[in-house]
């Protein structure tokens, strides 16, 4: 009963904040909206983590995961754009569903900000990579079959990264989505777009079958099973 | 010194959602340059002189760059200060930048605060009874961060001393790192194993669990909860009035010096410089207690 | 009252021929510290996990397990069995000192107040209050371990199983652990099974010893008994090595006297039985003539511009062919010492001279081919691909050796150091002392003509121990130079031809183990600190029973 209370508030509560910011900040009501929205799309993702029946192993293995993608972050640092968190992201969704890959996404970046700082974007990279998760996680079965798919969607996947976070930068800046500083914003990333899009080709095909490996292996040893 | 470190992640988070979102949202020349005022006075007690320099050095052209950038994207305003490659440069759209830049450079200021305050794990106590299951996932992942760090660092040296790919060429080491990352997956899954077990064998997976935390919620919490709010609220009910609107095309408008106005400038200065005024009162305090004995 | 009783247990992993354990009767009465010792592979941790429900390997079992004359199946509280491992590391969940001690009342679903009050009591209980609110990663490892202790005991077990939780502990920290066992079980009457590989100070304290071997209780008495008991099995029961040293040279000698069980108890049995006159033992000649394989010269090193110094002018010169040891407390600088020799750290005044040319002339990667090898700490850290064979090839393909010898090669480095049927399993399925011997035959691979070791025998038992003193011996009589840093004094007097102890950075002593230990009376084997009133430089357990064995000659 308690919980259902807390679960009514809350639908009543989020529609509530987000109407009263689109009110309260006029000018900047866009950018409110899809920071609101992207910290709201993490929601049902999270609450249903909360109320599935989700193993400790599996839930130590999204840990895992996630602390593995960060530490990628980190032991990758000095070359800008080069990291293996988009890989790691879509490895856990290929081999655990659509779910963890969303989850350990959202956490990745979550997490890491607390080394690299937090921010306005958080919520947008929780967002991105929640979702390139999640789509890895319905394709599932495709890209673990050919490497090739799997080359194209860290391809894919670098350019959506990109293309979802200068949306932010421009509403932000505007209050409006202003299509010359878009695409202004869109061209002065692009070597880093096309920098993430190469690391995640290459960490996906260099890690996508051995993870496969290792995590059957230690499905056999410790008796787990996965998805 | 850090008062506001000691303040319940509750209150603290209360406030930084406050000031963010105002000085996120609301596009006024008067409450953007009290955030950032609030922002620098805030990381100046949080920081050591030399860090702060070092800040300084990344944003001032940060600024700067925000600032001069922005006439060359927009040319909406009526008052050109000279034309480049036939569109007017408006003194408007440089306002504009100026105004956008004082906003994110305030706005980094303030996520600064708010990491070096916020730290992992008040956030994770004000979530852990929301979203408990996640909540532990989060704090499992930051224990194993550092500990994967350091075993990382080991294999590293290990291979090393082996000799393999220890060339400096720049493949060479992306080489060695993806030898490493790949190296630490297998052991770390490995661990991670063992963790569970040890999970499972202190009784983890039961109904009914708890949540617990070192905080508790004390009286000068509530009173700075209460004055947060009502501070907050001030100035979002001049937003609500219009009292904050404030546009720069075509034309740059005037800032109100009303008393309601005036007002609304005063309550949200203070919500800015709270910290800052905790932070001198401690000094203050604590002056005062050293000087008696 | 029986608080633990186990029938006939029997059991068997998935996918092996044979059983792990069979036939197990044990019965653990309220209050008791029982020891469980065996080799390696004995089946001790399988046994142990058996009994912890929660833990239990999957596989086929019979017999039956009664926790409080019910079935264990019955037991709901997770808290009633305790469970320490030996890797500090991988128990610890969360990453703060405090929450971990909260983590196992939060799962009872204890209320915040009352956690509150167990995990302070806890805290000044183990002496936590300290570094309470710690990050768990910034922790020692003797501090993690204490702090996997503690946070089981605020469950309130009445039964607290541990298995070698002492294995990756340094000498001291190994030795304040036992202590606190000791605590619980003589002040609060808490119930211990414990798996333990070092018995020196476990043995003394503990009400009765079970002996494990090939998966069945070999033998289950008093700790006193064993040394006798184990007789019944063969003069050469490989499981004498691995008692306390007071067993051993009473044990050899072949005395009618009741069995020593401390130092103190074995040097009373000495000197009752022998004459008190102070002999020396002729010293070996260390071998100062050969060429130097190795030499600092006044090396100083810190890790940071404005960090204390580590190293303070160490200058030593380490022959051809010799065992060199150094030994000292934690943080005394002999791992930096012996990273500085490998390459990895340089020092910031001084040289350091391997085989006669200066170590940074050495150019990319030179150094490790054919010239020195590393052994870490850590011997997992060594591997990085998914098989011991796929590990071993890569030191060959690196050193560009055509294909066709690789195969040969790699067959006979692993004969030669015993792991041949470890071959094509994963490096993270190995025990402790396989990791290690593979790992070492990885380094080997690069033909070293110097072998640097960091606590070779950290984590692997008595067995293992005298297969690593083999195959030192074997490499030094091929003229390998063998460098070694470790904790361990008792296979420093063995295995080594020359000691060297580090404090405070500097280099104190540099002599043979004889001459090193018998100028040491505390930082000594318990050996000598038995017989050092007789015969002042026998240091090991062999040497002190020659002797005796000498003394009764000429009786």
């Amino acid at each position: 009963m308690k919980k259902r209370i807390s679960y009514g508030i809350m639908f009543l509560l989020i529609p509530a904040v987000v109407l009263c910011g689109a009110f309260l900040f006029p000018a900047k009501q866009y950018a409110w909206i899809s920071l609101c929205a992207a910290v709201l799309s993490c929601v049902p993702f999270f609450l249903r983590f909360e109320r599935g029946r989700v193993g400790t192993s599996q839930m130590i293995l999204i840990a895992s995961m996630t602390a593995l993608s960060v530490l990628g972050r980190v032991l990758f640092a000095p070359i800008p754009g080069f990291k293996p968190v988009t890989a790691m992201v879509v490895i856990t969704a290929m081999y655990f569903g659509g779910e963890a890959g969303f989850l350990t996404g959202s956490l990745s970046a979550l997490i890491s900000n607390f080394w690299f700082g937090q921010g306005p974007w958080t919520p947008f990279q929780m967002f991105s990579w929640g979702i390139l998760g999640l789509i890895a996680g319905l394709l599932a079965d495709p890209l673990k079959r050919s490497r090739v798919m799997l080359a194209v969607y860290g391809a894919f996947s670098g350019v959506l990264y990109s293309v979802i976070m200068d949306i932010w930068t421009v509403l932000w800046a505007d209050g409006y989505f202003n299509l010359s500083r878009y695409a202004a914003a869109m061209v002065s990333a692009l070597p880093f777009t096309a920098v993430y899009a190469v690391s995640n080709v290459i960490f996906l095909l260099l890690l996508g079958k051995s993870i496969g490996k290792i995590l059957d292996r230690i499905g056999t040893k410790y008796g787990l099973q996965m998805r | 010194m850090k008062a506001f470190a000691n303040v319940h992640p509750a209150a603290c988070m209360t406030y930084f959602l406050s000031v963010l979102s105002v000085s996120m949202f609301i596009p006024h020349p008067v409450l953007q340059a009290e955030a950032l005022l609030g922002g620098i006075m805030f990381c100046a007690t949080l920081q050591k002189r030399r860090e702060a320099l070092r800040d300084l050095g990344f944003y001032l052209p940060l600024f700067l760059m925000i600032a001069v950038t922005n006439p060359l994207f927009s040319h909406n305003g009526v008052t050109p200060l000279f034309f480049l490659n036939g569109n007017p440069v408006t003194m408007e759209a440089f306002l504009y930048g100026v105004s956008v830049a004082v906003m994110v450079i305030g706005v980094l200021l303030w996520c600064k605060a708010y990491s070096e305050i916020m730290t992992s794990d008040k956030f994770l106590y004000l979530f852990g009874k929301i979203i408990p299951k996640l909540s532990l996932v989060l704090s499992m992942a930051l224990r194993f961060i550092p500990v994967y760090l350091r075993q990382a660092r080991r294999v590293s040296r290990a291979q090393r001393a082996m000799g393999l790919y220890s060339g400096k060429s720049f493949t060479d080491r992306i080489r060695n790192k993806l030898r490493v990352f790949s190296a630490m997956i297998s052991w770390s899954l490995e661990n991670a194993m063992e963790t569970s077990a040890s999970m499972r064998a202190r009784g983890y997976g039961k109904k009914g669990r708890t949540n617990f935390s070192l905080f508790r919620f004390r009286s000068s919490d509530i009173s700075l909860l209460a004055a947060c709010v009502f501070l907050l609220a001030v100035t979002l009910a001049g937003a609500s009035l219009g009292i904050t609107d404030f546009t720069y095309y075509p034309r740059v408008g005037i800032i109100r010096t009303t008393p309601d106005a005036l007002a609304v400038y005063a309550s949200f200065g203070v919500l800015s410089l709270l910290p800052f005024i905790m932070e001198v009162k401690e000094a203050v305090v604590w002056n005062c207690c050293k000087s008696k004995i | 009252m029986e608080l633990l009783q186990v029938e006939d247990l029997s059991f068997r992993y998935p996918k092996s021929e044979r059983d792990a354990l069979y036939g197990i009767d044990l019965s653990v009465q309220s209050g008791e510290f029982i020891v469980l010792c065996g080799p390696s592979g004995c089946g001790k941790t399988t046994l142990l996990r058996l009994l912890k429900k929660e833990l239990a390997p999957y596989g086929e079992r019979s017999g039956q397990i009664l926790y409080n004359g019910a079935p264990q199946d019955a037991l709901t509280d997770a808290g009633e069995i305790g469970f320490v491992r030996q890797d500090p590391e991988s128990q610890i969940i969360t990453d703060k000192v405090w929450h971990e001690l909260a983590f196992g009342l939060e799962n009872m679903g204890v209320p915040t107040e009352v956690i509150r009050r167990r995990v302070g009591e806890m805290a000044s209980f183990f002496g936590i209050e300290g570094w309470f609110r710690q990050r768990t990663d910034e922790l020692s490892g003797g501090q993690k371990q204490l702090l996997n202790l503690a946070s089981v005991m605020v469950m309130q077990p009445k039964l607290l199983i541990l298995d070698e939780p002492t294995g990756q502990l340094d000498p001291i920290a190994a030795a304040d652990f036992i202590t606190t066992l000791q605590k619980l079980n003589r002040e609060l009457g808490l119930t211990i099974l414990l798996a333990e590989h070092r018995l020196e100070e476990v043995f003394p304290i503990a009400d009765r010893a079970l002996v494990l071997e090939n998966g069945r209780v070999l033998l289950d008495d008093a700790p006193r008994m064993i040394g006798t008991r184990l007789s019944e099995f063969g003069r050469d029961h490989p499981m004498l090595r691995a008692l306390p040293s007071a067993v051993r040279v009473w044990r050899g000698i072949g005395s009618g006297d009741p069995c020593p069980l401390t130092v103190r108890e074995g040097r009373d049995f000495l000197e009752r039985n022998f004459n008190s006159r102070a002999e020396e033992l002729p010293v070996p000649e260390a071998p100062h003539d050969a060429e130097t394989a190795v030499e600092l010269k006044n090396v100083w090193f810190r890790y940071e511009k404005d960090s204390p110094d580590v190293l303070r002018g160490v200058s030593v010169k380490v022959y051809r062919g010799e065992i060199f040891c150094i030994l000292g407390g934690n943080g005394a600088g002999k791992t930096t010492a012996l990273n500085v020799i490998a390459g990895l750290d340089r020092p910031y005044r001084g040289g350091v001279l391997i085989n006669g040319r200066h170590i940074k002339d050495y150019k990319g990667g030179a150094l490790y081919r054919k010239n020195l090898a590393f052994l870490p700490q850590n011997p997992e850290t060594v591997f990085v691909r998914d098989s011991v064979r796929a590990d071993l090839a890569e030191i060959l393909e690196a050193a560009e050796t055509p294909k066709e010898e690789c195969a040969p090669r790699i067959e006979k480095i692993a004969e030669r150091l015993g792991i041949a049927d470890l071959l094509d399993r994963h490096p993270c399925d190995l025990s402790g002392g396989e990791q290690q011997k593979s790992a070492l035959a990885k380094v080997l691979l690069s033909e070293p003509r110097i072998l640097l070791l960091d606590e070779p025998t950290k984590g692997i038992d008595a067995f293992a121990k005298r297969d690593l003193r083999e195959i030192l011996r074997k490499l030094k009589s091929d003229g390998i130079t063998v460098i070694m840093v470790t904790h361990d004094v008792e296979f420093a007097a063995e295995t080594a031809d020359r000691c060297a102890f580090v404090f405070d950075g500097e280099l104190l002593s540099v002599d043979p183990p004889q001459k090193f230990f018998a100028e040491n009376s505390f930082y000594t084997t318990a050996a000598n600190r038995m017989a050092r009133g007789l015969w002042k430089n026998a240091v090991t357990c062999e040497q002190v029973i020659e002797c005796c064995r000498a003394e009764a000659g000429k009786k």
